[in-house]
């Protein structure tokens, strides 16, 4: 499909689908307290802008997704890259961290306000948690998984150690790696509501919280609608940056 | 067992391959081995260029492989030049059926990532690189990334990579496999215009008989089951060579290898 197909595709399913809530919303069955309209929720929206928190709270929790993110992503490759090219860390830590991954992130969340209070280092720390675990996964795969020729073509090419890591190691890997970063974003969303939810102060997260102690649908739904363009947001980023960076590889 | 006279152009420089006894035994899953290769004796003249033909599952690309270093002998020995090869060397260039260019380099990256062992400076190292494209007419592509050349364009790259870090031996395992027949006849021509240029001794893997006769100074018949060289023909056919050139040699030993090829005939394939 073209840019312009696609963005019409876009806009007309989001309008069909705002008819149909506008339509079941209005139509009686249920309390508009408990499933307000798409107008209330707009309402809501400007009102919360007007007080000045829609984007306070916007900034606050991108700021938390971006430093844990930020943490969790490097962490993710370096260790990725060791475990998958050392024997080393491959037996020390791989087992270890396969034990890890199926634990959620919201069951951390009691253990981090523990460790680091209800301020920002818990917050960081769930993101980080989640973000590192999908990162590293793909990298290691990615990274383990180098097709055989590419590395018989180098070291017959003469590549030492230190060139054939750098010059085809790593960029063999790096479709693998995109996709561990773009999952671990998406991730990243996941795991700062859940973080958000108890012991935060400000965020779309806490404001989803704050909105169900006064029963306002309305600005819970601000809250998701939020939630969910910020994600198709960051999702297209990696998507476009990604096929950028590993262009011989189209996602 | 390879006369030297019958080599193109006598050449005594390096590049000398000796098998004696190659053995080759892969263990299968099932606890079970495999004789993918059997006592195999087997020289390369310096600068000759040998042709190895036989059906899939003989052991042509394993000797290839052990060759290059990438798999592991179980028996016998493979020198270069008296030295015995115990791995991956740069001095032997391999030239892979899948092209095995990095997708992340362009043409001439590609190219310039088997000049950087020669640690050249920058300038003279791009110079090489271009004029190794140009040898293969591909020096206005040297921008292009490999995903946007056609398959024989990847394999002239891959071809100029190779020769550009001068190797004295160079393997070729069915190169020209994946491209189609009128690709295949030029980038023939093509390989042996430039080979022409470099003399590195070659050894060609192929199924392809008309292709091992009209490059090769000899080619080995090889049975499966276990891999072994049934036949040895010297292609006396003089040089240069042309794709369209038919001689009663050519075909007589054409009909030669193909009687060797129909596996009931043998005798060896067919306990396979």
């Amino acid at each position: 499909m073209k840019p312009i197909g696609k963005l019409l595709n876009v806009a007309l399913s989001l309008i069909g689908v705002t008819v149909v809530w506008w339509l079941v919303a209005t139509s009686g069955l249920i309390s508009q307290e408990l499933f307000p309209t798409p107008h209330a929720v707009f309402i809501a929206a400007l009102e919360l802008y007007e007080d000045g928190i829609l984007f306070s709270d916007l900034a606050v929790s991108l700021g938390r997704a971006a430093v844990g993110f930020l943490i969790g992503a490097s962490l993710g490759i370096l260790v990725g890259l060791l475990t998958a090219r050392t024997r080393l860390f491959a037996y020390a830590l791989g087992p270890f961290l396969n034990l890890l991954r199926p634990i959620p992130a919201i069951a951390l969340v009691p253990v981090a306000i523990v460790w680091f209070g209800i301020g920002e280092g818990s917050k960081y720390f769930v993101i980080a948690y989640t973000v590192f675990l999908a990162v590293w996964l793909n990298t290691h795969h990615g990274t383990a998984h180098v097709a055989l020729t590419y590395i018989r073509a180098a070291r017959s090419l003469g590549a030492r150690r230190t060139r054939e890591f750098f010059e085809v190691i790593i960029p063999a890997a790096a479709p693998h790696i995109v996709v561990g970063l773009r999952l671990g974003a998406a991730l990243a969303f996941l795991s700062l509501v859940a973080a958000e939810l108890s012991g935060a102060s400000a965020g779309i997260g806490f404001r989803l919280q704050d909105a169900r102690d006064y029963v306002r649908t309305d600005r819970m739904f601000v809250g998701l609608i939020e939630l969910g363009i910020l994600g198709a947001l960051l999702d297209q980023f990696f998507v476009v940056v990604g096929n950028k960076l590993v262009h011989w590889e189209q996602m | 067992m390879t006369d030297p006279s019958r080599i193109a152009e006598p050449s005594r420089g390096p590049g000398r391959v000796e098998m004696e006894g190659l053995t080759i035994t892969f263990k299968l899953p099932g606890g079970e081995t495999l004789d993918a290769v059997k006592d195999v004796d087997l020289a390369l003249e310096p600068g000759s260029f040998t042709a190895l033909i036989g059906p899939s599952g003989c052991g042509k690309s394993t000797i290839l492989n052990a060759i290059a270093g990438f798999v592991e002998i179980s028996g016998g020995t493979i020198r270069i030049d008296r030295e015995t090869v115990t791995g991956i060397n740069p001095e032997v260039g391999v030239v892979f059926q899948q092209y095995a260019l990095f997708p992340w380099f362009t043409a001439i990256g590609n190219v310039e990532f088997a000049l950087k062992r020669l640690r050249l400076p920058k300038a003279e190292r791009r110079d090489r690189a271009i004029e190794a494209l140009r040898e293969v007419g591909l020096e206005d592509r040297a921008r292009t990334f490999p995903g946007q050349l056609s398959g024989g364009m990847k394999q002239r790259v891959a071809l100029a990579r190779t020769f550009a870090s001068e190797p004295k031996v160079l393997l070729m395992d069915e190169p020209f496999g994946a491209l189609d027949a009128q690709t295949r006849v030029s980038m023939q021509e093509l390989l042996l215009r430039v080979w022409d240029m470099h003399r590195a001794t070659v050894l060609f893997v192929t199924h392809d008989v008309d292709e091992a006769l009209l490059l090769s100074d000899w080619a080995h018949v090889m049975s499966a089951g276990p891999g072994r060289i049934v036949e040895s023909i010297d292609v006396d056919t003089p040089r240069p060579r042309k794709v369209d050139e038919v001689t009663e040699d050519f075909l007589d030993n054409r009909n030669r290898i193909m009687r060797l090829l129909r596996p009931d005939e043998t005798g060896g394939g067919a306990e396979a």
